[in-house]
């Protein structure tokens, strides 16, 4: 069977929903791209990644852009990726979805990542096999999960969508841009944020700060409402502090400790911890989060409990490689929102450990062992008005002794308030990332 | 020749060596400073080579460790550069600058 023939069988197997099972002697020596290398010559080792989002997609580019040495097989659901990064900019206007919307072309053309879209069901962290819903089974030498975040379900929400997330950009994001739209002028909308640790910290803040920028103009007299799990602001302090009450204050209510205990769709009300009952005309429900389904279904959740949690939540890895701790399991690697590290669940810095861990696969499939002093960096800016932001910042630089990315002190913290050239800098930094991810 | 000289042929002799040994095993083994230098490519694209902030491909090492320090010293102000900077050892600086030079 060549290479061609393979991906043949994967896709007539994806298309007609039939059987398919690839076994280890299915592989073959040819670059995607080129089925000109003679069969049988040099075996290449087999990484597939499960998940093309930010972690994903730029783990798949970075093992072939750094070595030949790789046959890489992405796997993902979508056909396309929507960015959760700027989609808040989606609830006032500012953007379109077809602005967030990324292809795995360039993986495909340019890099000679085999792209295949479906849906795992199951994979076997021992002996390194992915299974899809329609049966096929792949084989790798290290399997790459990338699978982002799951939501906790919120007690009285059934399957009403009248509480958006918006917090998977997508349907859930103009679902709530339409409601937003459609609210009259001093009706009210809530907000709610999780318990950390969830995707991307400041993310619900700067939300919050944009939506009482654009209630100002567009709905004059409308509250939003702030309700957070958590004791504090979770990150960049400061300048939320100063948004909140001092920029927004006329705007934005907040109640901190106030963790939404269940909601009623029907009347629009949440009910939250210390006995707090709100209503809003849009109730923008974020739930709290774990690691993607496949974690937990492939036993690798194995760190981070909430008050009151029974399992896991995320998956613990050795950031040296993000290799999984889970004994056994070590062929298979967690990166991105699904790990849990000391790391925020954030878009850039999953960039970032994708690269380390496509670096430490490259050394360890040659025979030698990961970077024994891996950096990353995490940057990110947060929309405090329609056209203005701040930035947040930081470093970690591995820690021998605890085995954690520890954050370099001097090297982390925000921007001293907010401007308009932040904001520009924003949309530049967000087409330099998506570039260095995608294309 | 002076002592400083007679020492880089000399590691120049062993590189070669090296190579010579294990062509294999050097051509699979990543070159020192990339993946410290990868930290540049969200911002300033991949291998220095944009979309995005200045380029920092075609500069020399020099350059790049120079601009660094600059940034370092609060001479450029208190941008998030200023901040990245804070980060990397002196070190670090010199071996991701010295990787950023080779490409072109």
């Amino acid at each position: 069977m060549d290479r061609r023939y393979f991906l043949a069988a994967v896709t007539a197997a994806a298309a007609a929903s039939a059987t398919s099972v690839l076994a280890d002697d299915d592989r073959k020596t040819s670059k995607p791209t080129s089925a000109a290398t003679p069969a049988g010559t040099v075996v290449k080792a087999r990484v597939i990644v499960i998940g093309g989002g930010m972690a994903g997609a730029t783990v798949a580019k970075y093992l072939r852009l750094w070595g030949d040495a790789v046959e890489v097989t992405l796997i993902e659901r979508m056909p396309t990726y929507t960015s959760n990064i700027m989609s808040s900019l989606v609830l006032t206007g500012q953007r379109t979805m077809s602005s967030l919307s990324f292809k795995y072309d360039a993986l495909r053309s340019k890099y000679g990542v085999t792209v295949v879209f479906g849906d795992v069901v199951a994979v076997d962290p021992i002996t390194a096999k992915v299974t899809l819903a329609d049966k096929t089974v792949l084989t790798a030498d290290r399997i790459v999960m990338a699978p982002g975040i799951e939501f906790d379900t919120v007690p009285g929400l059934g399957t009403s969508d009248k509480m958006p997330h918006a917090w998977k950009a997508g349907t859930q994001t103009t679902l709530l841009a339409n409601q937003l739209k459609a609210m009259r002028s001093g009706q009210n909308m809530v907000l709610t944020i999780p318990l950390a640790p969830y995707r991307c910290p400041p993310g619900p803040y700067e939300r919050a700060c944009l939506i009482a920028d654009w209630l100002k103009t567009h709905k004059p007299g409308s509250k939003l409402i702030v309700l957070d799990a958590n004791p504090d602001f979770v990150t960049e302090k400061d300048n939320f502090t100063n948004a909140f009450l001092g920029l927004h204050g006329s705007v934005i209510e907040y109640h901190n400790n106030a963790g939404v205990q269940s909601v009623d769709p029907a009347n629009m009300t949440v009910y939250a911890a210390g006995g707090l009952t709100v209503t809003g005309a849009v109730v923008n429900m974020i739930p709290r989060q774990r690691a993607g389904g496949l974690i937990a279904a492939t036993g690798l959740n194995n760190a981070t409990k909430l008050a009151g949690d029974t399992a896991f939540r995320f998956a613990g890895v050795d950031v040296l490689s993000y290799a999984s701790t889970q004994p056994g399991a070590g062929k298979v690697h967690i990166i991105g929102d699904s790990s849990a590290t000391t790391q925020p669940k954030a878009g850039h810095i999953a960039n970032q450990e994708a690269k380390v861990c496509a670096d430490a696969i490259s050394r360890i499939l040659a025979g030698g062992s990961p970077d024994p002093a891996p950096v990353t960096n995490s940057a990110c800016f947060s929309t405090i008005t329609a056209t203005q932001a701040s930035w947040l910042h930081a470093i970690f630089q591995y820690d021998s002794v605890s085995h954690s990315m520890l954050s370099v002190a001097a090297a982390t913290g925000a921007s001293a308030g907010w401007d308009k050239d932040s904001f520009e800098d924003m949309n530049k930094w967000f087409g330099a990332l998506m570039t260095d991810s995608f294309a | 020749m002076n002592p400083k000289n007679h020492r880089e042929r000399l590691v120049v002799v062993g590189s070669l060596l090296l190579v010579g040994a294990s062509l294999a095993a050097q051509a699979q083994t990543p070159p020192p400073g990339r993946l410290l230098a990868s930290n540049c490519f969200q911002c300033h694209g991949t291998n220095g080579k944009g979309p995005g902030f200045d380029k920092l491909a075609g500069k020399s090492a020099n350059e790049i460790y120079k601009d660094l320090k600059e940034f370092q010293s609060g001479k450029e102000g208190t941008g998030l550069m200023a901040k990245h900077s804070m980060g990397y050892t002196d070190a670090q600086m010199r071996q991701l600058s010295q990787w950023l030079s080779t490409q072109r």
